[in-house]
């Protein structure tokens, strides 16, 4: 952990200072109106604000890559998982994977200094673990106090120390991202347990591998079917991912 | 503070209060008809596309569709002609009845619970709701407008707007070609096989 953690810095350090130097901006996210420069009646508040992605010619091509990868790589495996799986095994297996995530929730709300957040997920975290069979069941959404808690993440905890997005980015295979949120990603990475076997052993030698690779297929089908809605009906499939991204992650860190 | 004006400032408050509050419920209260005349079909239908045929009629009476295309092309809907913004109107209208039923999956009926709303304007209501979906959970927060009656004009799904999303597509489009470029592209989508 501690090693992880310490590899991080450097690479988030330079991150940050590019982040901080770009002005960033986000898609048109319903803003107060203001201005009317661009609005076609009086409460019309969408504004369009260009979104920093001087690598778009890149992004594009990585995004009809990843276009491809997903349709002979990981819609294969999606579908074979769900196949062989009824629907209350996965939602069981989601629930334990996403209860295990409880160090990336639980850090990330103390360093935002929400520490009531912080609490409830240690509720959460205790409730789903020793009432819910190991986080099989998610006792804590039928507790009022515990079924909303907003889930934090490093990404959102670099948005909240005023750290901007940077340049828009497309990775190979995760999708859509942009500076801030790949650090967000690999600070969540190196918090999530399913990972640290892995990473504590060094290597893939037995069975350590195991948890790391069994959590990404069972987010698959998921994340396939949260990037096929935000391309659905749209008009440049492209705009409309990256313009999903900004928004959504912009509500994750309102919140 | 004399008792004069302390007596309009207790007025004058309840007055403000009065008309934040009445909107709001009436807005909310259109809204929940609405939700349950679409779930009511929605239960009755046997695939997507069927629903978007039956919810068609429907969403057409609560969803202010010219509304929410104006605002989807943004500045560029002056310099529309009538005629282009009609047909822009009309495609975007599939669009949107397309992607909303195309959420669904019959025969699962969401859970919905919805939270105190808020009017950030004259003539404007948000109205979120929570919903519980399959196994997940969602927030989806309408947004109303008066327009003679109530009109839904965008739906933000876990802080996605529609009408923001298509704005950013629809604005390139309109930049690079103006009206027509903006109809083809309408058009194109429209006929694509999902």
């Amino acid at each position: 952990m501690k090693t992880a953690l310490r590899l991080l810095m450097p690479v988030a350090a330079v991150f940050l200072v590019d982040c901080t130097s770009t002005k960033t901006a986000t898609t048109p996210a319903p803003v107060a109106a203001t201005t009317q420069v661009n609005a076609t009646d009086a409460l019309d508040d969408y504004d369009t604000v260009p979104v920093s992605d001087p690598l778009e010619p890149l992004n594009r091509a990585t995004f009809a890559l990843n276009h491809g990868l997903y349709k002979v790589l990981f819609r294969p495996i999606a579908k074979g998982y769900t196949s062989i799986t009824p629907k209350p095994v996965r939602q069981g297996v989601d629930n334990a994977f996403e209860n295990a995530k409880f160090p990336i929730r639980f850090v990330n709300s103390s360093l935002q200094g929400k520490f009531k957040r912080a609490g409830k997920e240690v509720q959460k975290f205790g409730v789903n673990t020793f009432a819910g069979f190991g986080g099989l069941i998610k006792q804590s959404d039928r507790m009022p106090s515990l079924a909303e808690v907003p889930s934090e993440d490093t990404g959102q905890t670099l948005a909240t120390w005023a750290i901007g997005h940077g340049p828009f980015l497309v990775l190979p295979l995760f999708g859509p991202s942009s500076a801030r949120e790949a650090v967000g990603l690999v600070g969540d990475y190196a918090l999530n347990p399913v990972n640290w076997l892995f990473k504590l052993r060094g290597g893939a030698e037995k069975t350590e591998w195991i948890p790391s690779a069994v959590n990404t297929v069972r987010s698959l089908p998921d994340q396939l079917q949260r990037y096929d809605s935000s391309r659905a009906n749209s008009v440049d499939p492209y705009v409309s991912v990256r313009s999903v991204f900004y928004q959504n992650r912009q509500a994750a860190s309102d919140q | 503070m004399n008792r004069r004006s302390l007596l309009t400032f207790v007025v004058s408050f309840a007055c403000s209060s009065v008309s934040w509050s009445a909107p709001a419920t009436e807005a909310e209260s259109f809204l929940k008809q609405a939700v349950d005349e679409v779930l009511a079909v929605s239960d009755r239908a046997s695939n997507p596309s069927a629903l978007a045929d039956k919810v068609r009629p429907i969403l057409q009476r609560y969803i202010s569709f010219e509304t929410m295309a104006r605002r989807a092309v943004g500045p560029g809907w002056r310099q529309f002609a009538p005629d282009q913004q009609k047909k822009a109107t009309q495609l975007f209208t599939t669009l949107v009845i397309r992607s909303y039923s195309s959420k669904f999956t019959p025969g699962e009926r969401p859970v919905m619970s919805y939270q105190a709303a808020v009017a950030p304007a004259a003539g404007r209501v948000d109205v979120p709701t929570k919903l519980v979906y399959r196994g997940s959970r969602y927030s989806v927060t309408y947004r109303l407008e008066q327009e003679g009656s109530w009109k839904i004009t965008d739906v933000v799904i876990e802080g996605v707007s529609l009408i923001a999303n298509y704005r950013t597509q629809l604005d390139a489009k309109f930049k690079a070609g103006g009206a027509p470029a903006v109809i083809t592209s309408l058009e194109q989508s429209v006929s694509r096989p999902k």
